[in-house]
């Protein structure tokens, strides 16, 4: 049988086929119906595209499979190198999955300007799909950059009212993180090579290569893996974003359009954490032993703190977007447990948090195309007049508290397992943060959906549309596969956590491993 | 100094681009004082026809002279790899400045031709410039650019905010003039010589015998440059002449007049000054991030976009100066892609000034672009890549301009410059967005009445010009490979 998808540059074509449809939405197509069927089309066959990847994907092969490399700019050694491992093989899945319900979501909701839309709409697509494939370090930070003017528009023109405010900031953050980043690269690719600031460096040919750096990672001396650290933390920190950094994130999430929230929410997040692992862990393995109890309490910080705030929102978009800040803080608590259940509980409770809070946002647009407004005060008694939108909303409310048999529970659970085997605290910290997250979750849905209908305008509301279902269905069956049955998954995670596991407790050992990791 | 016993007719030809643009300059002077004049169209078509031959020969020049550099006139000018880099450069960016005039200039029809000789004997002079290997030649070539500029910033004789540009520019430049002579002639007092190469050999021993004069020469020398490529502290003239002069004047300033400069000040100080190069560095340090902070704060509360562009380009002379920072091979090639690129994205980015502006003065504050991106979808779409690059973001020739020089500033162990230049260019996002807010997101103030987009027509020459601009700018930032490729075999040469 030809195995067409080892044949084909197939990484490739899933990455720019949305930048091939966003020049022919751009330059060819007038009607706004067409445009918004094309797009849609382009995203799903997009989807159908990627899920080869998932069948094909062999779990006990090579780390980076796929793989692709052409030269780009061969003066500076940049290759054009794509390739992806388990992470990053759900990290693409789930962002062509969420990107084509995030295209059918916006059917109704968007109605101006949609040429625009939905060009910005596919070119972010393109952007966030590069990120997750790119196997060298340049290619992947023009991706990362590239992705924040779509985002940018998408916010700006489509948004609520604080729009300005809420991209410019966005864009600002994000824009300040990602350049002091790029020095950290600057400063690996002159390490891999002559050596820099006086240190020697591995005198290998110069090469932005991520594969590369994962080889030479761990011999970089700890004092300037301490400095490229920080290049990166501050980067991929206000990405996730994590405790003091995330102050764009409410702003962004609440004015963006709803497709914006669901990809904000759903993708944009997963880079900064995406970042730690593919990066920060691998690569600077020393730095990392030795910020663990830096990153753990911001971790804990970002729990607790974003579910207080969320506890205390009126706006459900708000409330949505604080829990993300504390959802977040569990991955990177699993990620920073640096061993085998944290970090692949960590990865999937990424998945998890973009299935789930992606359908959150998706839920609080379907209810705010009807009514245009969020504010949890203006609902009451829906779950009489919608019956099918309540369940799903119930159901979703549930995977994101992490009620077992949903996708939530094993997440979290896993995390937890790992931040227990380091110490009991973090794990106290943690399960007090599922507690908060139980309590502010349902009492929204109480608030919104119980007791007699509040408002005589709530009263006619229509249930989900067919088409509605159709892009909420898929997420809930998601959300029961991962919670029943996650080996699946699991095992693709396998190696690629066994290579970060295995890494970062290599190089030089710490004088005292306990007093570092808080026994 | 050794001059030449006679003047071979050799290097008369090879400096042929140079009498070429200045032939043409005089020519279009003399036909323009004759009977009607030539109309503006004439003239232009005359200029660009010119820049075109000039580079035609130019590469004929290059062809001839090969890899080897050629030392003219008893070595007071080279051309090397370094040089034709520059005169290309100012070459592609005059031609961009001369197709933006094809508006914008009806109040001064009748002196058309004034203008494009002026712009053309500048060019000239700003490729003689480039070549210069002795300060002398240097300064006349200067001089003879910074005259012709002058009097371009002030063409339009009856706007009161034109003449106080060009009377700024005229008394402020003259001044750095003179204090660049002065410069000059204390080098030649410390050191005998005024060639770059005999000041290399010079410097090291003239500061190691505790000459005040050859350092105080230095810094004079190079305050005279920092004055021409406009950096911080040395920018007050700036928002002001940019703001009077028109706009593609302006555009001609930030561009080829400043990078010509530019290249200059690269070549005075890792020539002349390459010995000594511990001495300057933390000179250049310090004013790369006066300028980079200085003029990306100063654009922020701009609302006049010439105004804006003006801080803007202060700020660009900082990053430019990483270059010359570094001091390293790296620096120097990344100073040279990211004028390239500068130049195209400032270029196109006035272009669109020039072509949004109705009048001789309008469309000048941000306000004026609400809802562009409505009414004229390409020209906004050109703006906003021009200011995406600007910024420093992917996928343009700016991104990798900047990233470039930062890894030059990073290699070289200026970690600290390099980091408060990443900084600013992330502050810079916020005033190059705020045009971007008007271009896309505020709805035009008053309706379009009737024909959407009368004031702009479907192909001009401008349009044209930003196009070019455009695609180039792009270009530079998907593959910027050959042009890196093209720049480092042109410095294989130079040294």
């Amino acid at each position: 049988m030809f195995d067409w998808v080892h044949g084909v540059p197939i990484l490739s074509l899933i990455c720019f086929l949305p930048l091939a449809g966003a020049l022919v939405v751009m330059f060819a197509l007038r009607d706004p119906a067409t445009i918004r069927r094309f797009a849609f089309g382009v995203a799903l066959i997009d989807f159908l595209l990627s899920l080869p990847l998932w069948f094909t994907f062999d779990a006990q092969g090579p780390l980076f499979q796929f793989k692709e490399g052409l030269d780009w700019i061969p003066s500076i050694g940049v290759r054009y190198e794509m390739g992806i491992d388990g992470i990053a093989l759900l990290l693409v899945l789930l962002t062509t999955l969420l990107g084509t319900l995030a295209f059918l979501s916006s059917w109704s909701a968007i109605r101006e300007r949609e040429k625009e839309y939905y060009t910005f709409l596919l070119l972010l697509q393109t952007g966030m799909l590069g990120v997750f494939c790119a196997l060298d370090f340049f290619l992947f930070y023009v991706f990362w950059e590239v992705m924040l003017v779509p985002m940018y528009f998408l916010i700006g023109i489509w948004g609520g009212p604080r729009r300005l405010y809420a991209s410019i900031k966005f864009f600002l953050y994000t824009l300040v993180g990602s350049v002091l980043m790029l020095l950290g690269i600057l400063a690996l690719y002159f390490w891999n090579g002559r050596g820099l600031f006086g240190w020697t460096g591995a005198g290998n040919p110069l090469s932005f290569s991520i594969e590369q750096f994962h080889r030479i990672g761990p011999s970089i001396p700890a004092d300037l893996q301490f400095w490229i650290f920080l290049a990166f933390f501050v980067g991929f920190a206000i990405k996730v974003p994590m405790f003091p950094f995330h102050t764009w994130l409410p702003d962004a999430h609440v004015e963006a359009p709803t497709a914006g929230s669901v990809i904000l929410a759903g993708v944009l997040l997963k880079m900064g954490t995406y970042g730690f692992v593919r990066f920060s862990l691998p690569i600077l393995p020393e730095a990392t032993r030795r910020l663990v109890p830096w990153m753990i309490g911001l971790s804990v910080i970002a729990i607790l703190y974003g579910a207080l705030c969320a506890m205390a929102q009126r706006d459900m978009k708000k409330l949505v977007a604080y829990s993300s800040v504390s959802h977040l803080g569990f991955v990177t608590l699993g990620i920073f447990a640096l061993n085998g259940p944290g970090l692949s509980g960590g990865v999937l409770q990424m998945i998890n948090h973009g299935l789930s809070t992606g359908a959150l946002f998706l839920l609080v647009g379907v209810l705010y195309e009807r009514r245009h407004t969020r504010q949890i005060a203006d609902f009451g008694g829906l779950s009489a007049v919608m019956p099918r939108y309540a369940t799903i909303f119930l159901i979703i409310t549930l995977a994101s508290i992490g009620v077992p048999t949903l996708n939530g529970f094993v997440g979290e659970f896993t995390i937890l397992i790992g931040a227990f085997s380091r110490s009991w605290l973090w794990a106290i910290a943690a399960t007090l943060g599922i507690v908060l997250g139980a309590a502010y979750m349902l009492w929204m849905f109480q608030r919104v959906f119980f007791g007699p209908v509040s408002h005589e305008e709530n009263r006619k509301l229509p249930d989900l549309s067919g088409r509605e279902l159709v892009y909420l269905l898929p997420i809930v069956a998601l959300c029961f596969w991962i919670g029943l049955y996650p080996k699946p998954f699991f095992r693709i995670l396998e190696k690629p956590v066994a290579f970060l596991v295995e890494n970062a407790e290599r190089a030089a050992p710490v004088a005292n491993p306990d007093a570092v990791l808080g026994r | 100094m050794p001059f030449p016993s006679a003047i071979s007719l050799r290097d008369v030809a090879l400096i042929g681009p140079e009498l070429l643009l200045g032939a043409a300059g005089l020519l279009l002077l003399v036909a323009g004082a004759i009977g009607k004049g030539l109309t503006q169209k004439d003239a232009a078509r005359v200029a660009g026809f010119s820049l075109a031959l000039g580079a035609a020969v130019l590469f004929e020049v290059r062809s001839v002279v090969g890899a080897i550099p050629a030392r003219l006139f008893g070595g007071s000018l080279v051309l090397d790899g370094y040089a034709f880099f520059w005169q290309l450069l100012a070459l592609a960016s005059v031609g961009l400045v001369v197709l933006m005039s094809s508006r914008g200039l009806e109040s001064i029809a009748s002196r058309a031709s004034e203008y494009f000789a002026l712009l053309l004997i500048a060019t000239s002079a700003l490729m003689l410039m480039v070549a210069a290997l002795d300060l002398l030649t240097l300064w006349i070539a200067l001089e003879t650019m910074a005259l012709s500029s002058y009097i371009l910033a002030g063409i339009f004789t009856r706007e009161r905010r034109s003449n106080e540009a060009a009377i700024k520019y005229f008394v402020l430049g003259a001044l750095s003039s003179a204090i660049l002579l002065y410069g000059i002639s204390l080098l030649y007092g410390a050191t005998g010589t005024l060639t770059l190469e005999g000041l290399a050999g010079a410097m090291p021993a003239a500061l190691t015998q505790g000459s005040r004069l050859a350092p105080l020469g230095g810094l004079l020398v190079a305050a005279g440059l920092f004055f021409k490529i406009a950096a911080a502290p040395f920018h007050f003239w700036v928002p002001d002449v940019y703001v009077g002069a028109p706009t593609p004047i302006t555009a001609f300033l930030a561009s080829a007049s400043k990078l010509a400069s530019f290249a200059v000040l690269g070549r005075v100080f890792l020539v002349a000054f390459g010995g000594v190069q511990v001495e300057w560095q933390p000179v250049i340090a310090g004013v790369a991030v006066v300028s980079m902070i200085w003029g990306n704060v100063g654009a922020l509360t701009q609302s006049n976009v010439k105004r804006l562009l003006a801080y803007s380009s202060i700020a660009h002379a900082g990053y430019l100066l990483i270059g010359v920072l570094a001091a390293s091979e790296t620096g120097l090639w990344a100073a040279m892609f990211y004028a390239a690129a500068y130049a195209f994205m400032t270029i196109g980015a006035f272009s669109v000034v020039a072509l949004w502006s109705r009048g001789t003065y309008a469309a000048e504050s941000c306000s004026d672009y609400a809802g562009l991106g409505r009414r004229s979808p390409y020209l906004a779409a050109s703006m906003l890549i021009f200011l995406i690059g600007l910024t420093g973001i992917p996928p343009t020739g700016g991104f990798f301009g900047k990233v470039f020089l930062f890894a030059a500033a990073v290699e070289a162990g200026w970690t600290w410059v390099a980091v408060v230049g990443v900084l600013t260019s992330a502050l810079s996002l916020y005033f190059y967005f705020r045009i971007v807010v008007f271009l896309y997101f505020t709805p035009a103030a008053e309706p379009a009445t009737g024909g959407e987009t009368s004031s702009a027509p479907a192909i001009s020459a401008a349009s044209i010009g930003i196009g070019l601009c455009a695609a180039l700018t792009l270009a530079l930032g998907i593959f910027p490979g050959p042009l890196i490729d093209l720049i480092k075999q042109s410095l294989l040469a130079m040294r």
